[in-house]
């Protein structure tokens, strides 16, 4: 019997391990190179594995604390919240949860803040709240960051990531794209700076709006970044695409990306093209 | 297809967006069919949104967007009541402007509807400077999406 044979066997891996009394939540495996990391090691190095030197998404903090000069980081007031306006039942509760478990309000954190002295208008999105995924609140957001840029003459900076428009919010995410466009187009007018910072994934709606429209587009190695996924390309088109096909390195290639940057070279890179911009 | 290819295809739907934000004559779109995510709003961004009675107009098929959110492509027709696609739901929630009736079985009085609509859309839109016509555009797009006052502290 089944039954008998798992009995035989005894305690699980798992648990043998807990045995061994190594600390449950603190290690990390290499999603590229397998090997097990001690997450603190990992978050002193960028969030990049020593081993193997892949890029791990990055929480809006460690980011916002990697580019921006210690202390100056503002955030802009705008406690906001959506209105379900697609009336889904779990909807509320799954945001809800996702607040308390990410301390964040949203997908996009936006302030100003210094980069080696310089002031910016900075937004960071974060993958761990719902992809990164764009709703009434993100597309509030960013209109509201484009328009402090406007307002106090600042370059304006974007990290994206995001798998796109968020399902939740139907019809109305799908215009946070239109919205998004609509103050880019005055950030234009307004002869200001905007540099969008790609990193993995950049997905859907947020491609196809305000983290294709900068003036210059910068990539983290390897970031994927696309509108629609690979696969669905693939099935549509009844046709395999090419080797690399959507990585940050394919896309430079082709001219839609102005630099792939090392993330330990943002914050500096940053600084000479707002200067060189001035 | 073969942007689709290169995948820029993003690119071209934020860049067509952008340019029609930047037209300084009137836009009038209408949604005559089924008009759907970044494409359609990309050719739509409009000083007028209208849409055809039976139109649909969402951000994904039904079927796509079930085998997103429920991972199941099959609860399509559940998720088309859901997910708030027909003429009717667009007027109420103040995305587009105005729903033209379409007479069954008559396509020439169909035809006049339209016409009637998109000549005293540019009667009114007229009116304005074209630094008006942009900055009405604007203000059309910057109010969409409501939301609400939260209270959350963000922790460091």
């Amino acid at each position: 019997m089944i039954v008998d044979k798992i009995k035989k066997r005894g305690p699980s891996p798992r648990k043998q391990v807990n045995n061994v009394d190594i600390q449950v939540g603190k290690w990390v495996s290499c999603t590229n190179c397998k090997e097990i990391l001690y997450k603190e090691d990992l978050k002193n190095n960028s969030n990049i594995c020593p081993n193997c030197g892949a890029y791990f998404r990055m929480h809006i903090n460690r980011r916002i604390e990697s580019i921006i000069d210690e202390g100056t980081y503002k955030r802009f007031n705008l406690n906001i919240d959506n209105i379900n306006p697609l009336k889904l039942e779990d909807y509320p509760q799954k945001i809800d949860k996702l607040r308390q478990k990410t301390s964040l309000e949203e997908a996009v954190a936006c302030g100003t803040g210094k980069i080696e002295g310089e002031n910016v208008v900075i937004c960071v999105m974060d993958s761990g709240f719902l992809m990164g995924s764009m709703g009434t609140v993100v597309g509030e957001k960013i209109t509201y960051a484009v328009e402090k840029a406007i307002k106090l003459k600042y370059p304006l900076i974007i990290f994206t990531v995001s798998g796109g428009a968020r399902m939740q919010e139907g019809i109305m995410s799908l215009m946070q794209m239109a919205k998004t466009t609509e103050a880019i187009s005055r950030l234009n007018k307004a002869g200001l700076l905007y540099i969008s910072v790609l990193t993995d994934p950049t997905y859907g709606g947020v491609t196809a709006s305000f983290a294709s429209l900068a003036d210059i587009i910068l990539a983290e190695p390897k970031a994927m970044i696309g509108f629609a996924g690979k696969r669905v390309i693939e099935q549509t088109i009844g046709e395999s695409l090419p080797e690399g096909f959507q990585t940050a390195e394919f896309l430079l290639e082709h001219g839609f990306i102005d630099k792939i940057v090392e993330r330990k070279e943002l914050k500096h890179t940053l600084y000479k093209l707002i200067k060189l911009n001035k | 297809m073969l942007e689709q290819k290169k995948g820029d295809n993003g690119e071209a739907i934020a860049k067509s967006m952008l340019k029609m934000a930047e037209l300084k004559v009137p836009v009038i779109a209408i949604v005559i069919g089924e008009g759907s995510s970044g494409g359609a709003l990309a050719i739509s961004l409009g000083n007028k949104i209208f849409m055809l009675e039976n139109a649909v107009y969402s951000i994904l098929s039904p079927e796509g967007y079930a085998s997103i959110l429920w991972k199941d492509a099959s609860k399509a027709k559940e998720a088309a009541e859901k997910m708030k696609i027909t003429a009717k739901d667009l007027y109420d929630l103040k995305i587009i402007d105005k729903i033209i009736k379409e007479p069954e079985g008559d396509f020439d009085k169909l035809a006049n509807n339209i016409k009637k609509e998109i000549i005293n859309s540019i009667k009114e839109l007229k009116k304005l400077s074209p630094k008006e016509i942009v900055e009405q555009r604007y203000n059309k797009y910057r109010q969409m999406g409501e939301y609400k006052k939260l209270d959350f502290k963000e922790k460091k």
